[in-house]
């Protein structure tokens, strides 16, 4: 087995274009640094983000999965944000009764100019996915 | 295997900046190994014109079908990407874009782990290139006529404003006349002419104007159709109409409500709510015992209101100049924002208005007829103060018209928790409803004064002038798009959608399947997921693209 | 329509344990409006299985189909090819879908993924209530149009009970008293004579009524 710190997990971060995307472009900008194995994916909004989008992306091989959108009463679409929250709850159960933490999949809000923010969340979910240790379902875990 | 695809990749270093930290050669050649991948080329400033033309040059000379942009955020310059991808013969969805910029090179101070991410970034982007569709873009004509719901004087201005911009309006205001609040005021702070004159005015144009037609004593039933084309069903006495607009406004203001819960006394000849003070002092002549003292209670309630405050400091320092006698404002926290309210709390104080604050709501009884009010002073270290008074003037809480919660339910517009109309996103869009092509102005979403409800209505009816002045709108085609053959017209869609803009269509004359009007929809993708047979596709979003982009995952380039 | 519920994961795998290729067919119309064994359903059931499989480092490969229902053997017999590449098939459709397609495919296993629930409609988002029990024998229009069986805890023919609470019911005071709700409607209608007549009782088994199946909206 692989040393704890040697494991770089895959985290997909599913991030709102509204808010999320831009709040990373704003780390960037500020140049505040987050964990590179964060693979940012670009959605229209939260409340696009599928059930299957996340179950897919573990049969991919990641090791976790995050859904980043807007403050509560700030959804340019009203309910995105909270159906992406009701998602994430659902695949949580999905996950756990698979036999994977339910923790894998966490679901943060943000604002565009909330960089920092960004990278603490990115840092924090990095640290506990590390925690966790790889997926049960990588190949070759 | 030949699928036809001739995905062009442009590079960009962005000033020669990100070549300091990374070799792109390097990426360039690396890029050049994969499949499909017609061409790779290296610009310093694709964001300016000249890297632009020669762009589209190469995607020209290269028969180019797919266009992978790595450079900075699309937030910055996708649109501008998409412009050069058109004029070079292709579809402008026909573009994807590798982030490397903020989230790779300005992110990452490791030189190598931000262009090994740089790497996956644009591999993304090349697999989700892969999966692009065309959307084509058209026209859709509109009519437009502009429907003013509610003749106050937000609706007023509005027309008048549209009237003057050209724009056909019809006015529905459902008492015999306009003015709203305005005919009950004798006056207005800090406006110096009186709301008779105020209206005056604005009702002469009105009256002038070629464009507006006004509609009293009528009413909104209902309205189908999407922005661009909403039929309206209007009853007026017993006849009932249907006409045509581009857009809809409403300016149906708001009423005001007593509650005797909060004060825990009823009202009576003595003790009168604000708006009956109003009336009293508009038709002044009626006041014929003259009281020695009047005591205003305000914010009593936790709601922060704007008008409240404002009428008891105008009403309180009116009586203290007409009447003399004792005038007392009790108050929490009288916060006063809007032009010139300080100057009315000074006016209010030098003219010997007495101020008491509380914390704890003060206690009102009756003897004898009598009120009598007990106060804590926080001023006074919370002495007790028994007050005596004539004449006691409550604050009301502002609630919605009657009918909001029918007319938002049958129009599927949003509700906040108090009933009134919510704004799409408050921050973003203030004016606009979660419809397109519905506005809201003036007291119906927000709590103003008469200055702020007169801006509202002028920024919403620009707002309806951007939207309509063409005549026409031009449209994404079927952007998101249900496939009727899938659709199992459960409905679920359709109560899903928040911009109202799936509904009920006909296929072959016969099969019942969902239908999004491109116009109204809004690409938020919440329909695709929600459907249980998996009809719908946004095409700028498919499932295939998303899922796309983590193909590479585990595996980077 | 029909209102089903997926089985638990768990009990899934035990059925197929030791498959290695199998189909899961899902039903395009009561189920899939549901929200319980469409396409999307099928896609997630799917997912979630060979996430479980290659957890456990088991070979498991499932192909998808969805028909527009699996309740005609006609519209079944469109799954031939695809069944007979695999060594069996999990039936996302009701119980009255399941067993057409073990009766046109008889020699291969057919297991059902769902619970068939009730007869009912949907409420809310993602909230399903039953309204008929199919008795067979429908009561419907001595009542107004609502049924007693189903909505009454007790399935009284003859209501309302001495536990009707201001208009709900003694069981549970969050549900109401259908018998209220009847007299209400009759009265409504001018109809409340129907309420004198005595109806003879019939046997019916003790459950809990009315169903309800929830889900977080999508
Ligand atoms: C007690 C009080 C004191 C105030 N004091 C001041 C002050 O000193 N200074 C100041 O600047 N502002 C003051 N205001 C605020 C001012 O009155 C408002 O800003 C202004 O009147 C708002 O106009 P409006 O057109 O939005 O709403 P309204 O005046 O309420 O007009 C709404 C109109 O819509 C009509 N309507 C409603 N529903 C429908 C329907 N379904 N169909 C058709 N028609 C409909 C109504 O009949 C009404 O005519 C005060 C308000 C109050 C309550
Ligand atoms: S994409 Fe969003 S706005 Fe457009 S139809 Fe679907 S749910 Fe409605
Ligand atoms: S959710 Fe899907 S199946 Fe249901 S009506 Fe909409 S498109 Fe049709
Ligand atoms: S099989 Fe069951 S779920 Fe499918 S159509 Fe028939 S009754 Fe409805
Ligand atoms: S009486 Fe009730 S259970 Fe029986 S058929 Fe009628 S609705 Fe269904």
């Amino acid at each position: 087995m692989k040393a704890k710190g040697a494991f770089l997990p895959d985290i997909v971060a599913f991030c709102c274009a509204q808010s999320a995307y831009q709040a990373a472009d704003t780390a960037g900008s500020m140049r505040i640094t987050y964990p590179e194995n964060i693979r940012v994916i670009r959605v229209p909004c939260a409340g696009r983000v599928d059930v299957l989008h996340i179950l897919r992306a573990f049969e991919k091989g990641a090791d976790g999965v995050l859904v980043l959108g807007c403050h509560e009463e700030a959804c340019r679409h009203l309910s995105g944000n909270i159906r992406a929250k009701n998602r994430v709850q659902r695949v949580n159960t999905l996950l756990q009764e698979v036999g994977i933490d339910g923790k894998r999949v966490e679901m943060f809000t943000l604002a565009p100019n909330q960089g920092s923010r960004f990278a603490r969340i990115a840092n924090e979910v990095n640290e506990r996915i590390k925690e966790l240790g790889p997926s049960p379902v990588k190949s070759g875990a | 295997m030949d699928n036809g695809l001739k995905l062009g990749v442009f590079l960009c270093d962005c000033g020669g900046t990100l070549s300091k930290v990374t070799d792109f050669s390097a990426i360039k050649a690396k890029l050049q190994k994969l499949s499909d991948v017609t061409y790779v080329g290296i610009s310093h400033d694709l964001c300016l014109k000249r890297a632009q033309q020669a762009m589209q040059k190469d995607i020209k000379d290269k028969g180019i079908n797919r266009v992978v942009v790595a450079a900075c955020s699309p937030e910055l310059h996708e649109n501008d990407f998409m412009n050069v991808v058109q004029s070079a013969g292709v579809n402008r969805h026909l573009l994807s874009m590798a982030n490397i910029r903020e989230q790779c090179f300005w992110a990452h101070p490791d030189k190598g782990k931000a262009a090994k991410k740089a790497m996956t970034q644009i591999g993304m982007a090349i697999n989700r290139a892969r999966f692009l569709e065309p959307v084509e873009q058209t026209q859709i004509s509109v009519n437009k006529d502009v429907l003013v719901i509610g003749g106050g004087i937000t609706g007023i201005q509005a027309a008048i404003e549209l009237s003057n911009l050209n724009l056909k309006t019809t006015l529905v205001e459902k008492e015999a006349t306009l003015g709203g609040k305005l005919n009950r005021f004798a006056n207005l702070y800090p406006v110096q002419v009186s709301p008779e004159e105020v209206l005056a005015t604005k009702l002469k144009q009105v009256a002038e104007s070629q464009n507006i037609y006004v509609l009293t004593s009528a009413e909104l039933i209902d309205v189908s159709g999407e922005v661009g084309n909403f039929s309206a069903r209007i009853k007026r006495g017993n006849g009932e109409f249907v006409r045509n607009f581009g857009a809809i406004i409403f300016a149906t203001g708001y009423t005001t409500q007593f509650s005797s819960q909060i004060y825990g006394l009823e009202l009576s000849n003595n003790i009168i709510t604000q708006s009956q003070l109003e009336e009293m002092l508009k038709s002044s002549s009626e006041v014929k015992q003259i009281p020695k003292s009047v005591c205003f209670v305000t914010d009593i309630s936790d709601e922060h209101s704007r008008v409240s405050p404002l009428s008891a400091l105008r009403n309180a320092l009116g009586i203290k100049e007409k009447f003399r006698g004792e005038v007392c404002v009790l108050c929490q926290n009288l916060k006063v924002d809007g032009a010139g309210l300080e100057k009315l709390y000074r006016d209010c104080r030098n003219k010997g208005v007495l101020f008491i604050k509380f914390d704890n709501s003060p206690r009102i009884s009756k003897q004898d007829g009598k009120i009598k009010i007990e106060v804590e002073d926080v001023l006074m270290s919370g002495e007790q103060v028994t007050l005596p008074c004539d004449l006691l003037v409550v604050e009301e809480t502002s609630v919605p018209p009657l009918d909001s919660k029918v007319l938002g339910s049958t129009l599927y517009m949003g509700l906040d928790a108090q009933g009134f109309y919510q704004e799409n996103n408050v921050h973003l869009y203030p004016t606009a409803s979660n419809r397109e092509g519905i506005f809201f102005a003036g007291n119906c979403h927000a709590d103003l004064d008469l200055m702020q409800a007169l801006t509202d209505a002028s920024n919403v009816a620009l707002s309806a002038y951007q939207l309509l002045a063409q005549g026409k709108i031009a449209v994404e085609a079927e952007k998101v798009m249900v496939d009727p053959n899938k659709c199992r017209f459960c409905l679920t869609c359709i109560r899903a959608c928040p911009h109202h803009a799936i509904q009920e269509a006909k296929v072959n004359h016969e099969k019942m399947v969902a239908q999004i009007a491109d116009l109204a929809c809004q690409g938020c993708g919440i329909c695709a997921v929600v459907c249980p047979a998996k009809a719908i596709k946004p095409k700028d979003w498919s499932d295939e693209q998303i899922l796309a982009e983590f193909e590479l995952l585990g595996e980077y380039v | 329509m029909i209102v089903a519920e997926r089985k638990p994961l768990e009990d899934i795998r035990e059925m197929i344990a030791g498959y290695k290729k199998i189909l899961i067919v899902g039903c395009g119309t009561c189920v899939t409006i549901c929200w319980a064994g469409g396409e999307k359903e099928v896609a997630v059931l799917s997912s979630q299985l060979r996430l479980a499989s290659k957890k456990d480092g088991n070979e498991l490969e499932i192909l998808e189909a969805t028909i527009e229902r699996q309740c005609e053997k006609e519209l079944v017999e469109a799954l031939k090819d695809k069944v007979q590449q695999v060594e069996a098939v999990l039936s996302m459709g009701c119980g009255a879908g399941v067993q057409p397609i073990a009766e046109i495919f008889p020699d291969m296993p057919v297991y059902p993924a769902l619970n068939t629930t009730f007869v009912g409609m949907p409420e809310g988002e993602g909230v399903w209530v039953e309204t008929c029990r199919a008795c067979g024998d429908c009561f419907l229009d001595k009542t107004g149009g609502i049924c007693p069986i189903v909505r009454c805890a007790k399935g009284l023919l003859n209501g309302p009970c001495g536990g009707t609470n201001n208009g709900k019911c003694e069981i549970d005071s969050e549900k109401d008293c259908a018998w209220t709700l009847i007299y209400r409607r009759l009265e409504q209608q001018g109809r409340l004579d129907a309420m004198r007549k005595y109806y003879p009782p019939r046997n019916f088994q003790a459950v809990i009524r009315p169903g309800k199946v929830e889900t977080l909206p999508a």
